[in-house]
């Protein structure tokens, strides 16, 4: 079977660490959409996610820093924040899968690392908290470093991403591909706080326009100034819009919440 | 400089518990497991936020690493004032 779903959505710890900071109409709104996009997610009846993802830390440092990493574990455990107002779980793996994705990516011209042990941070525990509630549906997590530079280009993320929505359509499981992160957000820094909604609002209608050709023309200087550090994270849309390049993006939620200091969106795609 | 020194204890702080457990025992000693510079071992003892985010420790090391001592997000922004 083909991919039977796809999804972007950012993954704010906020969401649900001080989800009562927002203004309640916002984050009702926000999560509410969450909540149902997972309904959907559910009722495409996925064997597998496929989670276009990335990482703040938690696995990997600058000794070794992946640009492509495909988890292969029999499963993950989350979230590793003791704070996130999100409960422990152990959400399992599909190492066929990601054994697969890795050998065609090695032929086809990609050349991810491999990870037998991943911990999941809130990047994607959270989505997987609202999109797969209870952690039932494997995950096979492909982690891009959007954390530290030099970071892999939109061009080639989008490239990638094509390349894995190309060979997940041949597979014969029914898989749920999602993307996590973004949009724009300083965590950490001294422009903490600060969320530019033009620049969100410009990419979201990139996205929803299916201008393939802008969205592999994002420099990282231009995200960097216009979208953040945290920003960068749209790597993993841009990726998901590669993926599934032929279908239409439609926006389901945006609310700049500054109580969690980003631009929250959530996008969906359809054939 | 060695920014990658400072970050790899700041990591080992943030991540590895039994770490953790050295460092907070005794500081002083920890830090010396690192190749630092002075000012550099001065600020990650005494957790002087502006210094450490002037001297480049990546936001995402440097905002769990100050949670564990316990500063505030408001004292957090107040230390990083005029440098947006």
């Amino acid at each position: 079977m083909p991919i039977v779903f796809a999804c972007a959505a950012s993954h704010a710890p906020g969401m649900t660490a001080w989800t009562e900071a927002a203004p309640r109409e916002q984050a009702e709104n926000f999560l509410g959409s969450y909540r149902r996009l997972g309904e959907r997610l559910a009722a495409s009846k996925p064997d597998v996610i496929v989670a276009l993802t990335v990482e703040h830390w938690a696995n990997f440092f600058l000794n070794s820093m992946p640009t492509f990493c495909i988890g292969r574990a029999a499963h993950y455990e989350g979230p590793i924040e003791e704070w996130l107002r999100i409960p422990k779980a152990r959400v399992p793996g599909d190492r066929k899968l990601a054994e697969e994705m890795i050998d065609a990516c090695l032929d086809g011209g990609f050349d991810p690392t491999f990870s037998d042990e991943l911990l999941f941070d809130h990047a994607t525990f959270l989505p997987l908290h609202f999109l797969n509630p209870n952690m039932a549906v494997p995950v096979v997590p492909v982690i891009l470093n959007t954390l530290t530079p030099p970071m892999p280009t939109a061009k080639r993320c989008f490239a990638f991403g094509r390349f894995l929505g190309d060979l997940l359509e041949r597979n014969q499981k029914r898989i749920a591909v999602i993307a996590t992160g973004g949009l724009s957000h300083w965590p950490g820094e001294a422009k903490h706080g600060k969320i530019n909604i033009s620049f969100d609002e410009q990419f979201l209608a990139t996205l929803v326009a299916g201008d393939r050709a802008r969205l592999s023309q994002y420099t990282h200087e231009e995200i960097n100034t216009e979208a953040g550090s945290g920003g960068h994270e749209i790597r993993t849309w841009i990726a998901l819009a590669g993926a599934v390049q032929t279908w239409k993006a439609k926006l389901v939620a945006y609310e700049p919440v500054v109580p969690w200091a980003t631009g929250c969106g959530l996008v969906e795609f359809s054939r | 400089m060695s920014l990658y020194q400072l970050q790899k204890l700041i990591y080992h702080v943030n991540r590895d518990g039994a770490q953790r457990e050295r460092y907070r025992q005794d500081p002083a000693a920890f830090v010396k497991n690192y190749e630092l510079t002075d000012d550099e071992a001065r600020a990650a003892l005494a957790v002087d936020v502006r210094a450490l985010y002037g001297m480049g420790v990546h936001s995402l090391l440097l905002r769990p690493f100050t949670l564990l001592h316990k500063v505030s997000n408001e004292d957090y922004a107040r230390a990083l004032k005029g440098l947006e």
